[in-house]
């Protein structure tokens, strides 16, 4: 087969549908991560113009450009944008366009997730945008302490909107962790171990992480206030047992973290640009993976630092600022080696490299100012003035924007094809860089001088007139440079003149397909020998154009690739893609009507749309896999390969290890709510406990034993070809009776309205009792599929899965069960 | 997998131990350890200390299995990333939790 052949047979197969069609339909996620990157775009510029905004108002004492309450809009929505609605989704755009091809493989995990992830995002974000442009934003501030969002203080629909909407796009955020982490782990060139991965990979990885389990306690917030509002059940109010500072502890749980997750995949950028730039290799490629993990750890032990003024102990203060000091040593030494790159190659001064310089400049001092509100008695005095917003910003700021925009200009050649020819993106990060310090040095200095953040007014009296002025000033000055690079990428994209393959020279198999990359990456797979597999063999791009490497032999319409083992990145399983379709933006739809009639309080519709989402489920589900054994297929260069169908640890089944990770923090941050209230809430206890009952824990702890167990059972005669029918069914009456108990816990539960205590049990058994319904719908699914004949010796990847999930069943339903009859026992 | 747990396994260790003394620290305040002392050691300030030498020891138990040919890993790359990691944690544990251990005390609040 020639070269041109190949190419044309492999379009075929993976292309997207043509036209608008296209959109809605594709799975492929080179689409999708250009969708996400231009949606988040067109976010930061729906958030620059709120900045703008913002400054015009505090440009002069007195200002009557906006009143108090679209002054509280605007900043609430300019946070919670830049935030959740550009930060976040660019780095997941980012990630799903470059980490299959850099990874040197055709797809990510799960194509149709990502699409699924992708409407979600666009969904929960346009109902953010109808809000502001409706007038009824979000005003509470992007961190939406109650009680100010609680029911008695913020009554309107303003605050549900964010709850719902951002509860929305986290959906999308939890899945691309998922799909990023697996397709980090599994789908990778053959060859290319843990350690010869490119070091975006890495940084990626980590993230991706950090948001599997830096999201959940901010879900779970968003749930838990968002009833509050809706039922009055009282989790925040302290004279009903509940403490406005559990709401603290959650979001900055996740909040903390969430700012090294902004930070590390820039961080990526920088390290996979520097050593290009620099004409060498990366210096000290272990100790950057080794920081980056740690990075992400220690991050998760900082969350109080924002609470130093909240009146907790002096434990809590002395814990929170010995770690908040020790994070810089990791991220110290990530800035060594990139500083090491620099002294040991011959650095060009690109545009993408001025960028990073403008990044290194800003991120010290962002840094500097982050040790200075590190040390307690400094923070009493900053806290809440303009001198946090700006520390804030030169972090956000040099420590993501700078290094995005490095990104953006490096890649651009890439996404395009095309060469610039003009240089306005110089003259755009000059502009860029000025404003910026204008804007954010002044505020360093009003906050100094008492300016509170948040504030729509100052007086002439305070001084501070000229310093906003020219701090406003500045702004703008910042808009028009990014208004620029816009206008460049747009010129770039559409009428540059066409270039060649690799402008930079980099080592990273992204370079090595075509600019633009066709739907399918590469034409055939390389077998990875060194980090840099471009540098070391140059003829690369025309061998695997020629279909030397694996799979280089489209078979009809079958969209294949293949996974390795984790660690040494031998070839172990191929994987067959479902093809186009349009099953995700409709699940996504469906999806958001649930979000719409929790918003809209049309509780008949919430029961529907659940079942819709679960019936679209089962469809997603059922369409996969296959009713005969199909064997080991040849996957060019001599490698034989089982489907991945035909295996126990299944692409799905690691999707579920990665989704249970989210899902126990999830629980885990219920309990730890619950044992907070205890221990801190006033007004506890309540008046009653719940009435233990010996019969129900032990019944209950049973049923979710057995049903574990029971699938054991299955699957092992299922192995010996044996029918696993006995063992499914009873699983699946030990389901049904865990279901009943938690059903009749839920019903002798005191009143959730009257004390958090009644509150906290409900949610844990509401919880509970939907684990335990949608492990009983797996086991229907797993029993129908035996009867389909879906189930094989060999093909048992799905009650490996369905084995997961009941063993997570198994465990909250104790846990959860221990919870509710301890108290009660022990009083 | 096992490469990246091993990888993991020094800081989720200082993760658990630094819930774990916060929530000593919780449990003994509400129990009124700090009246309960023998020559001037609380029993508070006994229990919190004990846990702190409890968690730096299995740091550096962590880093012995590490370095031990029955639990390193296979490829030189994860053997050296694990181990710096394992240092990561010990340092961590040491510092952040060093003051929780000698100075907290329990507080008014709550
Ligand atoms: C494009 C240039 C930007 C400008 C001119 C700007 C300007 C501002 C200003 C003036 C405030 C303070 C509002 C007040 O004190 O009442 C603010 C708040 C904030 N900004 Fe920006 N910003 C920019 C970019 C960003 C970016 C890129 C991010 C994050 C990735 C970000 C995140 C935030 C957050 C989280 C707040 C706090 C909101 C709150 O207090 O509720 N900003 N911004
Ligand atoms: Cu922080």
């Amino acid at each position: 087969m020639t070269a041109l052949r190949r190419h044309r047979k492999l379009t075929a197969i993976w292309a997207s549908e043509p036209g608008w069609k296209g959109w809605t339909s594709s799975v492929n996620h080179s689409d999708l991560g250009r969708m996400f990157l231009v949606t988040a775009f067109f976010f930061f510029l729906v958030g620059g113009i709120l900045a703008m905004l913002i400054r015009a108002q505090l440009a002069t004492p007195h200002s009557a450009f906006v009143d108090a309450g679209a002054f509280a809009q605007f900043f609430t929505m300019h946070g919670t944008i830049m935030m959740f609605l550009f930060a976040i989704p660019t780095f997941e755009g980012l990630a799903i366009y470059l980490l299959p091809k850099m990874l040197g493989t055709r797809d990510l995990a799960f194509p149709r997730l990502t699409a699924y992830g992708y409407w979600c995002y666009a969904f929960g974000g346009s109902m953010l945008l109808i809000a502001l442009v409706l007038g009824i934003a979000p005003d509470g501030g992007w961190f939406m302490y109650p009680p100010l969002t609680g029911p008695l203080h913020s009554p309107g629909i303003n605050t549900d909107f964010w709850l719902i909407g951002i509860t929305f796009v986290e959906i999308s955020a939890i899945c691309a962790a998922v799909e990023l982490t697996v397709s980090i782990l599994k789908y990778r060139a053959p060859g290319m171990s843990l350690d010869k991965m490119p070091i975006f990979a890495w940084y990626a990885l980590v993230t991706a992480l950090m948001i599997l389990t830096g999201f959940p306690p901010l879900i779970l917030g968003s749930v838990l206030l968002e009833v509050e509002r809706a039922f009055g059940w009282p989790f925040f109010q302290a004279d009903l047992g509940g403490d406005s500072l559990l709401w603290q502890h959650l979001f900055w749980l996740f909040g903390h973290p969430e700012v090294y997750i902004i930070f590390l995949p820039a961080a990526g950028v920088i390290s996979t640009i520097i050593p290009v730039m620099a004409r060498t290799t990366l210096l000290g490629y272990g100790w950057i993976v080794a920081s980056a993990v740690a990075l992400a750890f220690l991050s998760f032990g900082l969350w109080v630092h924002h609470m130093f003024t909240t009146g907790i102990p002096l434990m809590g203060l002395a814990f929170f600022s010995a770690a908040s000091t020790l994070v810089a040593v990791p991220t110290g030494v990530q800035v060594f080696a990139w500083i090491g790159t620099l002294w040991k190659g011959r650095p060009e001064l690109h545009l993408p490299m001025l960028h990073i310089l403008g990044f290194f400049f800003t991120f010290v001092i962002g840094g500097l100012t982050g040790v200075m509100v590190a040390v307690v008695p400094f923070d009493w005095q900053a806290h809440d003035t303009a001198f946090i917003t700006a520390h804030l910003h030169y972090v956000l700021f040099g420590g993501f924007v700078f290094p995005i925009l490095a990104g953006i200009y490096y890649w651009l050649p890439l996404f395009t094809g095309r060469k610039r020819f003009f240089r306005l993106g110089e003259m755009a990060f000059g502009l860029i860089f000025v404003g910026f310090h204008g804007t954010f040095l002044a505020m360093h200095w009003v906050g100094l001088m008492g300016q509170r953040r948040r504030i729509e007014t100052h007086d002439a009296e305070t001084g501070w007139g000229v310093i906003n002025l020219i701090s406003s000033i500045s702004s703008f000055v910042m808009a028009i440079g990014l208004a620029m690079v816009l206008v460049d990428v747009l010129i770039h994209a559409f009428v540059a003149v066409p270039g060649g393959r690799n402008p930079w020279k980099a080592g990273t198999l992204e370079w090595a397909s075509m600019s633009p990359p066709p739907a399918y990456n590469f034409a055939s797979l390389p077998h990875v020998v060194s980090r840099d597999p471009f540098h070391a063999d140059p003829g690369l791009p025309n061998r695997l154009a020629k279909g030397e490497g694996y799979l280089g032999d489209p078979k009809a319409s079958r969209r294949e690739t293949l996974t390795v083992d984790i660690a040494t990145g031998r070839p172990d399983f191929m994987v067959i893609y479902p093809g186009n379709t349009r099953l995700p933006i409709v699940m996504a739809a469906v999806t958001g009507l649930f979000f719409v009639s929790i918003l809209l309080k049309l509780f008949w519709l919430t029961p529907l749309a659940l079942a819709g989402v679960a019936a679209l489920a089962l469809v997603w589900v059922w369409r996969l896999g296959a009713q005969v054994d199909a064997g080991p297929q040849d996957a060019g260069r001599g490698a034989n390969l089982p489907l991945a169908g035909e295996t126990t640890k299944s692409p799905g089944w690691w999707g579920s290890i990665f989704l249970l990770a989210a899902n126990g923090t999830f629980f885990g941050s219920l309990l730890f709510g619950y044992a907070f209230l205890w221990t801190v809430a006033p007004g506890w206890p309540p008046a009653e406990w719940l009435t233990p009952s010996l019969a129900e824990l032990g019944i209950g702890i049973a049923a979710a034993l057995s049903a574990a167990l029971a699938i054991r059972f299955a699957i092992r005669s299922n192995c010996r070809s044996a029918r696993p029918m006995t063992g499914l069914v009873a699983a699946f009456g030990a389901t049904v009776i865990a279901i009943l108990t938690f059903a009749m816990l839920l019903s002798r539960v005191p009143p959730p309205d009257g004390h958090a205590y009644a509150a906290t049990l409900c949610v844990l058994c509401a919880y509970a009792l939907a684990h335990a319904l949608l492990v009983s719908l797996m086991l229907s699914f797993a029993i129908a599929r035996i009867l389909r004949g879906y189930t094989s010796a060999a093909r048992a990847a799905e009650l490996h899965i369905v084995s997961l999930w009941t063993d997570y069943l198994a465990a909250i339903t104790i846990l959860s069960l221990l919870a509710a009859h301890l108290p009660g026992m022990l009083a | 997998m096992k490469d990246i747990l091993r990888l993991l396994l020094p800081l989720l260790a200082w993760l658990a131990s630094f819930s774990a003394i916060y929530g000593l620290h919780g449990i003994g305040c509400g129990l009124c350890w700090p009246e309960i002392s023998y020559q001037d050691v609380s029993l508070v300030r006994f229990a919190l200390l004990s846990a702190w030498f409890a968690a730096i020891f299995m740091q550096v138990a962590l880093l012995f299995a590490l370095h031990m040919d029955r639990f390193k890993a296979v490829s030189v790359f994860m053997q050296w990333t694990s181990i710096a990691t394992g240092w990561v944690g010990l340092v961590a544990v040491f510092w952040t939790l060093y003051p929780v251990a000698v100075i907290a005390a329990c507080g008014t609040y709550g």
